[in-house]
């Protein structure tokens, strides 16, 4: 605090401060400048919560044509280029077309995910999309370990607009989730 | 009903009164503390238990409550529970003698009573420091006991730093005991009546405000407060002598720091701002023509300036740093114990020739 240390000789006005705790009184003056003009910066969070930016990337999502059928294709794309090897994709035939495929199975292990969003990257179909939902705290991390229904189910309640199958979409309209409210639709 | 078992009822109906007060005090300053720290540091502090968060003293208070009550492996288990009573007794005990109101005197039952004031011994502030001190073994007892490094670093700690600063009380309370002429708070306080200049603080012939401020850092540094918080340094120690304390015990510790904190406010009000004297002479209730009521507004002067002196406790927490080990025993012992003592030879001087200049 105030004590001089003897090896520095102090000059008048340095003692006048050190003896009437100057620098004290200053950040005392700081702290009771505060007080006075109590504003906080916090948020009561369960109560408030932030706007979250657009780019957010909270919790994944598999996708769903309008029409209801998954976007997945099965390709194990996201499952190569997740980084912490979150994914793990089994991959078959759509029974009764034979140059079709789907992911018969699908899980994340969402432990270990850091939401990277290379998988979104990634997916050649736009199957996989990021959620604005970040409240995943749970008492059992196996509740975190994800199957393909419940992926789905996050994407439904997540993404209620949804967008059109590739064929059925105006070519210029070819654009993740969103569809133009100004081009018109494609005559079908 | 006997002399004896009236004096009894009244006397324990005065500690019950003041065992309240305090009581409630450390409730409020739990919740004071964390508003008040928050809302300096742009933070609202606890705001779920209640409306605004005032209901949380009261969670706090239930929870340790319920709380397990962990004995490490290998502690000393008789010491280690008498430890936190050991810290609890001497901080409530020392408001015995603390006058908190006018002093006047009842006749209930043909026994004379000092309603303000538990007992108004003749060496009350002597006794003050007498249990502040048995204070400290309850500190270093507590982490001795606790048979973990961390608990026991605080302890010695603690032991340096309140042995060093005690001195510096002590001394710094003599300059007060001079100008009076007594040790009982009662006549000290008396003696500051009139208008505020007549407070120790700034009375003739030797104002004591250089050595006033010497007993508030002292007071900190004896409560183990910030910047003096080296025994429970929470970054260097986890929480110092009570770290292996849980439950109730640790409630103890917690409510013993708060009640020393409140006793030395209390004590630096009585003995250098004037006490339940208010500013200006005699009351404005009595010259409304209420003299029965003008205790309240006694009292309301004295709780007026022991709140003051806490609010300073919190004030200093949240600016400042905490102090090196080196600059804390430097500052104690090669700064402030000087000015104690100077401040003596200066007192002393000064009542001897005022005494001669009459």
């Amino acid at each position: 605090m105030a004590s001089p240390t003897p090896a520095k000789r102090l000059s008048l006005s340095e003692w006048v401060k050190t003896i009437t705790f100057y620098e004290i009184l200053v950040g005392m003056k700081a702290t009771l400048w505060h007080l006075l003009n109590y504003k906080p910066i916090t948020l009561q969070y369960p109560h408030e919560k932030r706007t979250l930016p657009d780019n957010y990337r909270g919790m994944l999502a598999l996708l769903r044509y309008d029409d209801g059928t998954e976007k997945c294709v099965g390709c194990d794309l996201c499952e190569a280029a997740c980084p912490s090897r979150v994914i793990r994709v089994v991959s078959a035939e759509v029974p009764g077309e034979p140059t079709k495929r789907y992911s018969k199975e699908y899980y994340m292990d969402m432990t270990r995910c850091l939401f990277c969003g290379m998988c979104v990257d990634a997916c050649p179909v736009d199957a996989l999309g990021m959620t604005r939902e970040f409240e995943w705290a749970v008492y059992d991390k196996r509740q975190l370990h994800l199957n393909k229904q419940q992926l789905l189910a996050i994407g439904d309640r997540s993404f209620p607009i949804r967008e059109k199958r590739l064929e059925l979409q105006h070519p210029n309209v070819a654009f993740f989730n969103v569809p133009f409210k100004h081009v018109p639709p494609k005559p079908n | 009903m006997s002399e004896f078992g009236l004096r009894l009822a009244i006397s324990l109906t005065q500690i019950a009164a003041v065992m309240g007060i305090v009581v409630i005090t450390v409730l409020l300053l739990t919740l004071a503390e964390r508003k008040v720290l928050g809302w300096m540091q742009d933070r609202m502090g606890p705001m779920e238990v209640g409306p605004y968060g005032i209901l949380q003293p009261f969670a706090d208070a239930i929870k340790l409550f319920f709380k397990e009550d962990i004995v490490p492996a290998g502690a000393n288990k008789f010491l280690f529970t008498m430890a936190p009573v050991l810290c609890l007794i001497p901080a409530f005990i020392g408001f015995a003698v603390i006058p908190w109101g006018p002093n006047w005197t009842l006749e209930i039952g043909g026994i004379t009573v000092k309603p303000f004031v538990i007992s108004d011994i003749n060496i009350g502030i002597l006794y003050i420091l007498a249990f502040a001190s048995i204070g400290a073994y309850g500190i270093i007892l507590g982490g001795w006991a606790s048979n973990s490094k961390y608990s026991l670093l605080g302890g010695l700690r603690s032991a340096a730093q309140i042995i060093s600063y005690e001195l510096n009380v002590g001394l710094s309370i003599i300059g007060v005991v001079i100008l009076t002429g007594s040790l009982s708070l009662v006549t000290i306080t008396d003696a500051q009546a009139g208008w505020f200049w007549n407070w120790f603080i700034f009375a003739l012939p030797a104002p004591q405000i250089f050595v006033f401020v010497v007993y508030v850092i002292s007071s900190v540094a004896e409560t183990n407060r910030v910047p003096f918080d080296l025994p429970e340094a929470e970054s260097e120690l986890v929480a110092g002598f009570f770290t292996e304390y849980s439950g109730l015990r640790f409630a103890f510790f917690f409510l013993a720091e708060y009640a020393n904190m409140v006793l030395v406010s209390c004590v630096a009000a009585a003995l250098f701002l004037g006490g339940w004297n208010a500013p200006y002479p005699g009351t404005i209730l009595e010259l409304l023509g209420m003299p029965s009521l003008a205790w309240v507004e006694n009292t309301m002067w004295f709780a007026a300036k022991t709140y003051s002196l806490l609010f300073l406790f919190f004030w200093l927490r949240a600016t400042l740093p905490r102090l090196r080990y080196d600059q804390l025993m430097k500052f104690g012992w090669k700064v402030l114990l000087p000015i104690a003592l100077a401040n003596i030879v200066v007192t002393s001087i000064a009542v001897f020739i005022a005494q001669h200049m009459k």
